[in-house]
């Protein structure tokens, strides 16, 4: 893959996920979150089954669909530990397992997340996108993540942005997935002038 | 003893030996399938009901329920199984974001019946199933005595 198309997706990581930990720090009290570089990759079906590490362990993951001028898959994935800190924060006391009402704070989470993620890809494009209604699961992370690439139809390769973020003070990470379409991906590529992607 | 994992779109056939093991099945279907006589265990992980493209599925046969099983097949009868002798096990289809519902049956279902039918239409008798559900599994197959077991986050193991 060209450095040019990686460049290019590392940029629209960090403007979306920096408008995503906005919207979370604000959720938080203005909790401080730290971006790592997001990554762009493009990976074959074979290597994208374990990109999300650790198939056993246990993660919270919110899945949202993307529509409008371009299609996607977005996907917040945190640990379950991260998870359940956050829903404590969000909800106020102890929680010592995610239940209904926890579930639904975490995709209210996502929902907010991504919204501001796909504004910011909005307002850079010009383009109009759309999240889907959000769902959580927790359970593996094999399991969450296969779901969410079967949901994508992912064919023989995949492309997609991961930005990790974490916080100093509360223990809160996780990752912060874009799986545009190939089209939907030419299309914004369009938008900004790279032809040759 | 070994223990092979099979990775998604993987069809992998061990013979008189070791542990086939699945991780992470959501909506991916799990299929066992032994020659007890034989010894011979085969187990594929299953991502889609139908391949789009005859090149994808040339490429990646272990994929679709329409191009793995038959896959999965072939390579136990090369490894020594009589295809009359196999019986079937499967696991996985689930529906993890059931808010997520499109028009029509979820991906976990259509692999589900996929699967299935494949496996009628082979001839294949289906011994056991644990399959659909809004949660994840994990699939061990012991090749030497043929038991399968699928475990789940915060349920008992489950012989199928």
């Amino acid at each position: 893959m060209s450095t040019a198309r990686l460049d290019f997706l590392k940029e629209l990581g960090n403007i979306g996920a920096g408008h995503a930990t906005a919207a979370l720090s604000r959720m938080l009290g203005n909790e401080r979150f730290e971006l790592v570089v997001p990554e762009a990759a493009m990976l074959s079906f074979g290597d994208a089954w374990d990109y999300i590490g650790g198939p056993e362990q246990v993660v919270a993951g919110i899945y949202i669909q993307v529509m409008g001028d371009a299609h996607g898959h977005m996907a917040f994935i945190l640990p379950v530990d991260s998870a359940l800190r956050l829903v404590e924060i969000l909800v106020g006391g102890e929680t010592a397992e995610l239940d209904e009402m926890g579930l639904s704070a975490l995709e209210e989470v996502g929902n907010i997340m991504v919204a501001s993620y796909l504004n910011a890809l909005s307002d850079l494009t010009g383009m109009r996108l759309m999240p889907s209604v959000p769902a959580a699961a927790v359970d593996m992370a094999g399991a969450v993540w296969q779901t969410i690439l079967a949901g994508a139809a992912v064919s023989d390769t995949l492309t997609l942005i991961k930005t990790e973020f974490m916080t100093d003070s509360v223990a809160i990470g996780g990752h912060i997935l874009f799986l545009p379409d190939e089209e939907g991906f030419q299309i914004i590529a369009r938008r900004l002038g790279l032809e040759e992607l | 003893m070994q223990e092979v994992f099979v990775n998604m779109g993987q069809v992998i056939v061990l013979k008189q030996e070791g542990i086939l093991t699945t991780v992470g099945l959501g909506s991916c279907i799990g299929l066992a399938l032994y020659d007890p006589s034989a010894k011979v265990g085969g187990m594929g992980h299953i991502f889609l009901a139908k391949s789009r493209s005859e090149d994808d599925a040339k490429a990646f046969p272990g994929k679709y329920a329409d191009s793995g099983v038959p896959t999965l097949v072939q390579m136990m009868v090369l490894a020594g199984a009589r295809r009359e002798r196999l019986v079937a096990k499967m696991a996985g289809g689930a529906h993890l974001f059931p808010k997520l519902r499109n028009n029509g049956p979820s991906v976990g279902d259509q692999n589900i019946e996929a699967v299935s039918v494949k496996l009628k239409e082979l001839r294949i008798p289906l011994h056991g199933r644990d399959v659909a559900g809004q949660h994840g599994r994990k699939m061990r197959f012991d090749v030497i005595s043929g038991i399968v077991i699928v475990t789940a986050i915060g349920k008992q193991p489950l012989e199928i």
